[in-house]
């Protein structure tokens, strides 16, 4: 049997088994170990499961991971996350679809203290959507804001899924980073503007605060601006050590998981309660990933071990004869289009060790590519018909916003996306002119 | 038979609950090495030994802490299919499928053990860096955690099929 047609079988064998509903990391780990077996005997075939736990713990920037879980569940269960929003309420709410516009900046605030889309989920939800429809607003914006607004979670940094891709693409966690500062803000402008542009056109989409609601003396518009300081602390409390190389990045996440910890316990919100659920789910969420990840580099080995990245690319260039540039663009709306019904962590460990080295072996910049990378992740979370965000936003949201609210909400959102995947593959210094500046002045 | 299986899945689960219990403070154990690495780093002499204590602490956290893990359900699924199906056709299908998790943890603790005897000889396998740590406690460490994620799976195997046959847990 040639390699290309081990690699394809391997491929469907696990789609196959992870339909059936088992554990994640149990479907792919079988898969690896089996493979390994057949193919090497049980000289070389057996070990290879527990070499990747070692290679698991020798990859330094792993353990960012569980801090930065924690760092995200204490802000959501803490809720010191209320005060951010009154700041916006109360300073946005003379405009038209100011609120919403307040939220996205929360998004982004959120986004800068945590690396996961799921706490901006939890806090716009629970805090952000009640108010903005007790105000009247659009139901079907508001949704699609706190979806597109907690995606950015996952790009501006600290994220935990460039952590992730990272790992897999060999490359430093430090500049892709970085290199997700400048598209993340960039998309958060553009849904600004659309928001902003959306309610000039229909003002009944987003109305103004009645005046008796903004006339709230100077000191305590002050005294809630203030609250915007937080957040901004706990993000220069993690980033200026390590943007000075006074500390590594794994350093920093500690101190930025410290300050979070600290600003709660100083605000008073650490209550038994949070205390217990911040921690015991800090727990659960890791090995969730450090699980899939030790199958996965299992799997990924084998898949080194064949040499099937090569001959997929043999296949494409040789045999195709697509040009780079068509390949990656094919390879972009493939990954948008798995990830309309794969679930997120499954497209995560099986799209990126595949896709990765191949975007390598192509001659692309594996940086520039993480961003890319993340941002078609942020859309297929949320495009129906399985995506994470829309599962979650369906719990989390009130009674009257039904699944097709939901669905509908995400549609200006979804475009406005994939036009700024567009802008940054055009121009890729988006991207990388921050990393560049900071390591190489 | 039912006795000696609801015996088991007591025990296992127990078991695992406790020692997950206790190693979800790791996460402070973590972040102390690491504020201590900052601050020796900025203010005195660098530690030799912190980047590996972090990274044992790392492991034995999420592996000691798996079975935990699997008893709080966070371990996703892929539940296209399976979310729609009936509870008792769930039961069916897992009881089957935890299989191919039972024979992965196997091969891992098989792999695990090896390397692990490997460890001992020869005066003992050290880390090739500077702080030189043995390597053995580790790995024993990750073997046990191994080991009780292996009961963990047969006992979700116990509950399935009782389960499957209509009685309590």
């Amino acid at each position: 049997m040639s390699y290309d047609l081990i690699a394809i079988l391997m491929f469907s064998t696990m789609m196959l088994m992870l339909l059936t509903g088992q554990r994640v990391f149990g479907a792919i780990g079988f898969v690896a170990v089996m493979a390994a077996l057949l193919l090497w005997g049980d000289r070389g075939g057996y070990d290879l499961a527990f070499s990747a736990a070692m290679k698991l713990m020798k990859w330094y920037p792993l353990l960012t991971l569980p801090m930065f879980i924690f760092m995200g569940y204490v802000l959501s269960e803490s809720k010191i996350a209320d005060d951010l929003y009154k700041m916006f309420h109360v300073w946005m709410g003379g405009l038209n679809g100011g609120l919403a516009i307040g939220t996205i900046g929360l998004m982004v605030l959120i986004s800068a203290m945590n690396g996961l889309s799921v706490a901006g989920m939890a806090i716009g939800a629970t805090i952000a959507l009640p108010e903005l429809l007790k105000r009247g607003y659009d139901k079907r914006m508001v949704t699609g804001v706190i979806q597109a607004g907690s995606s950015l979670g996952i790009l501006v940094p600290p994220s935990v899924v460039l952590v992730l891709y990272a790992m897999i693409a060999r490359q430093p966690v430090g500049q892709l980073w970085l290199a997700g500062v400048v598209p993340g803000l960039m998309m958060a402008a553009m849904f600004i503007l659309y928001i902003a542009i959306r309610c000039r056109i229909s003002p009944e989409l987003g109305p103004v605060l009645p005046p008796e609601e903004r006339n709230i003396d100077r000191a305590e518009k002050l005294r809630l601006l203030s609250a915007g300081m937080l957040p901004l602390f706990i993000f220069a409390s993690m980033m200026v050590p390590f943007v000075n190389g006074w500390t590594s990045l794994v350093e920093s996440s500690a101190i930025g998981a410290m300050a979070a910890f600290l600003a709660a316990v100083l605000k008073g919100r650490m209550t038994r309660e949070v205390f217990e659920n911040s921690v015991r789910n800090t727990l659960g969420i890791s090995c969730m990933f450090m699980w899939i990840i030790l199958a996965a580099l299992a799997f990924g080995a084998v898949f080194d071990g064949l040499g099937a990245v090569k001959a997929i690319e043999n296949v494409f260039t040789e045999k195709l004869g697509l040009s780079p540039w068509m390949i990656l663009i094919l390879m972009q709306l493939s990954f948008i289009l798995m990830g309309t019904f794969l679930d997120d962590t499954a497209m995560l460990v099986i799209v990126a060790p595949l896709y990765v080295p191949l975007v390598g072996e192509l001659g692309f910049d594996l940086i520039w590519y993480g961003v890319l990378y993340t941002i078609t992740t942020q859309i297929a979370y949320m495009t129906p018909p399985f995506g994470y965000n829309l599962f979650l936003m369906r719990a989390m949201a009130p009674p009257e916003i039904s699944l097709r609210d939901i669905y509908a909400s995400i549609i200006p959102f979804v475009i406005i996306m994939v036009a700024a995947l567009t802008i940054i593959m055009v121009f890729p210094q988006i991207a990388l002119w921050l990393p560049d500046y900071v390591y190489n002045k | 038979m039912t006795q000696l299986a609801r015996s088991y899945i007591h025990r296992v689960d127990g078991l695992n609950r406790f020692i997950g219990r206790l190693v979800m403070y790791g996460i402070f154990v973590m972040m102390g090495i690491l504020l201590w690495s900052s601050v020796s780093k900025t203010f005195f002499m660098p530690s030799l030994w912190t980047l590996e204590m972090a990274q044992f602490a790392m492991v034995a956290y999420y592996i000691l802490g798996g079975p935990y893990s699997v008893q709080l359900g966070t371990n996703v699924r892929m539940d296209l299919l399976y979310g729609e199906w009936s509870p008792r056709r769930q039961a069916w299908t897992d009881s089957l499928t935890v299989l191919f998790l039972i024979t992965y943890l196997g091969i891992l603790l098989w792999g695990g053990i090896d390397s692990t005897i490997y460890s001992f000889k020869y005066g003992g396998e050290r880390s090739p860096t500077a702080w030189r740590p043995y390597l053995w406690p580790i790995k024993v460490i990750m073997c046990t955690g191994i080991f009780l994620m292996l009961l963990q799976a047969v006992s979700e195997l116990l509950k399935d099929i009782l389960r499957i046959r209509g009685e309590e847990i």
